[in-house]
């Protein structure tokens, strides 16, 4: 029986290990990203981040992985605040870009090792990490190639074992599916669900896919036209292993389509590159 | 109706041909050069060299354990100054690249640079500084630097800001992001700075020889002009552009293949 709530914008968490409050983060001081921006994240939950192309998703990102320092608002990741650079205190984060930025003249373990090293994973550790999440990603037989040598489903799945890999407490995720091949992207997409069920990692995941959102997330942020805030909380509880033709999510996603259709508008948003960013 | 891809052998065939037909092009070039410049000897009575006198001299020339000595001299000096302005055009190249305020700081200066005559750097060490070795050399690493700076600007700012984004959200820190991310960017914008730093660094360190200094292949070249011996003046040229092709082979492509490699 699909269990769906509609909560308050800011919706009680039990443990509220990401908090972000009243956010505001603006280009150049003038293009607004994100206005009032509000998101909840309990330990080992999975979030998904909804809205239309460039209403200010990625900032959000952003944001959250200090890259971007906001105007107003507060970013806390387990008790620490974020504030725009980071430093040793803030808490580790993966992050899952929409295109792999791996290093191409480095090879895929050296992509995933590299980043270990800085991060100060002992170096007695970092070849059984590489080892392990190559594995589960099922690409360990392209361990040595150049990234440009693999497909984009494959440089994605090596993004995605460098974000694990690090064994974060935070894995962000921005569209990381969404250059790929609809195939492709189911296959990942079941993929990071067992990947995070056997992690608890808490995860946030940025898309514009209603369906993808509802597939892989406990609770859904609908988001407004840019700028951003929050126009709807949706929780899913859909029972786990999920399908992705589940009639419950069907209807899930029916009811956010009727619900955005006349906020985002039949033209669709207007975009500007900042917001893009 | 579509044309059928070649075959594994046709393309075998095609490159081979094709290679053949390069190779056919370089010969044409070198016989008619080689046969201009007979013909040159021919018209101005002997005022241009022949081949056989070139080639007479280059064995004189390559055989004389005094010449290599001026060799070296040479090539020390290009060493010197090609390394010393790549180094602090690196520097300054990279931190205009990154920073707009250093940028609006040396653009200037380094436009300045790039439209003075060589030569004038060379005349105004001489007056300022006299005739010594480290004057020439400090006009020539002066006269060099802007050059580098102005390639290292351009590779610094066409790096994937992506890239600097997931260094930041993987604080990869300072050394890693120079060394691992930018550095490996502006890679071949630092080896075409070092190769153009090393080729103008030969050109300008003969004319620097020839005025002010007393030994290296610039002086010898000039004193060969004195006595009237042009055969040795390019013999000496020749030897010099060898040695240069030499460093080239051995130091500039196995750099290049190995910086490149993950591009094959």
């Amino acid at each position: 029986m699909t269990d769906v709530h509609r909560t308050e914008t800011r919706p009680e968490v039990e443990d509220d290990y990401i908090r972000v409050e009243n956010l505001e983060v603006s280009y150049d001081g003038t293009t607004l990203a994100l206005a009032d921006m509000d998101l909840v994240a309990g330990k080992g939950e999975f979030v998904a981040v909804l809205g239309p192309s460039g209403c200010g998703k990625s900032t959000l990102l952003h944001a959250m992985s200090g890259v971007v320092r906001p105007q107003a608002g507060t970013i806390r990741i387990g008790g620490t605040a974020v504030r725009g650079s980071m430093g040793d205190e803030a808490p580790l984060i993966g992050y899952v870009f929409q295109d792999h930025r791996l290093l191409p003249w480095r090879t895929v373990e050296q992509n995933i090792s590299i980043v270990l090293r800085a991060n100060g994973v002992a170096v007695t550790e970092v070849d059984g990490r590489i080892d392990r999440y190559l594995s589960m990603l099922q690409i360990d037989r392209f361990r040595r190639s150049w990234p440009m040598r693999l497909s984009g489903g494959q440089r994605q799945r090596v993004s995605i074992a460098r974000a694990l890999a690090l064994q974060p407490a935070v894995v962000l995720m921005d569209e990381p599916f969404s250059t790929l091949d609809e195939v492709t992207a189911r296959l990942m997409r079941q993929q990071l669900a067992e990947l995070w069920q056997e992690s608890g990692q808490t995860i946030v995941f940025v898309t514009h896919s209603i369906r993808e959102a509802l597939f892989l997330a406990d609770r859904v942020y609908v988001l407004t036209k840019g700028p951003a805030s929050v126009l709807d909380v949706v929780d899913v509880s859909v029972a786990r292993p999920r399908r992705y033709e589940d009639p419950m999510l069907t209807e899930l996603e029916g009811r956010i389509v009727d619900r955005v259709m006349r906020v985002w508008g039949y033209e669709g948003p207007e975009t500007t590159d900042e917001a893009e960013r | 109706m579509t044309e059928a891809a070649p075959t594994l052998v046709e393309g075998v065939g095609l490159r081979t041909r094709e290679r053949n037909r390069r190779i056919q092009a370089i010969v044409l070039a070198w016989i008619l050069a080689l046969g201009v410049w007979q013909l040159a000897t021919i018209v101005s009575d002997g005022w241009v060299p022949s081949l056989a006198r070139i080639a007479t001299a280059f064995v004189e020339d390559a055989t004389d354990p005094e010449i290599w000595a001026e060799i070296w001299i040479t090539f020390r000096r290009i060493l010197i100054t090609s390394v010393a302005a790549t180094a602090i055009g690196i520097t300054l190249g990279v931190a205009s690249g990154l920073s707009r305020r250093a940028d609006a700081f040396f653009r200037p200066i380094v436009v300045i640079g790039m439209s003075i005559p060589d030569p004038v750097y060379i005349i105004v060490a001489i007056l300022v500084l006299g005739t010594d070795e480290s004057s020439a050399l400090i006009a020539l690493v002066i006269a060099l630097v802007p050059f580098v700076v102005t390639i290292v600007v351009g590779g610094v700012r066409a790096r994937d800001r992506g890239l600097d984004e997931m260094s930041a959200v993987y604080r990869l820190g300072r050394r890693r992001y120079l060394l691992d991310v930018l550095g490996r960017q502006v890679a071949p914008s630092l080896l075409a700075a070092t190769r153009t730093s090393f080729a103008f660094a030969w050109k300008l360190i003969v004319l620097v020889e020839a005025l002010t200094q007393p030994e290296g292949i610039g002086a010898q070249i000039y004193y060969a002009f004195r006595l009237l011996r042009p055969d040795h003046m390019i013999a000496l040229a020749l030897l010099f552009i060898i040695v240069l092709r030499i460093v080239e082979a051995i130091v500039f492509i196995p750099l290049e293949r190995r910086l490149f490699r993950w591009m094959d």
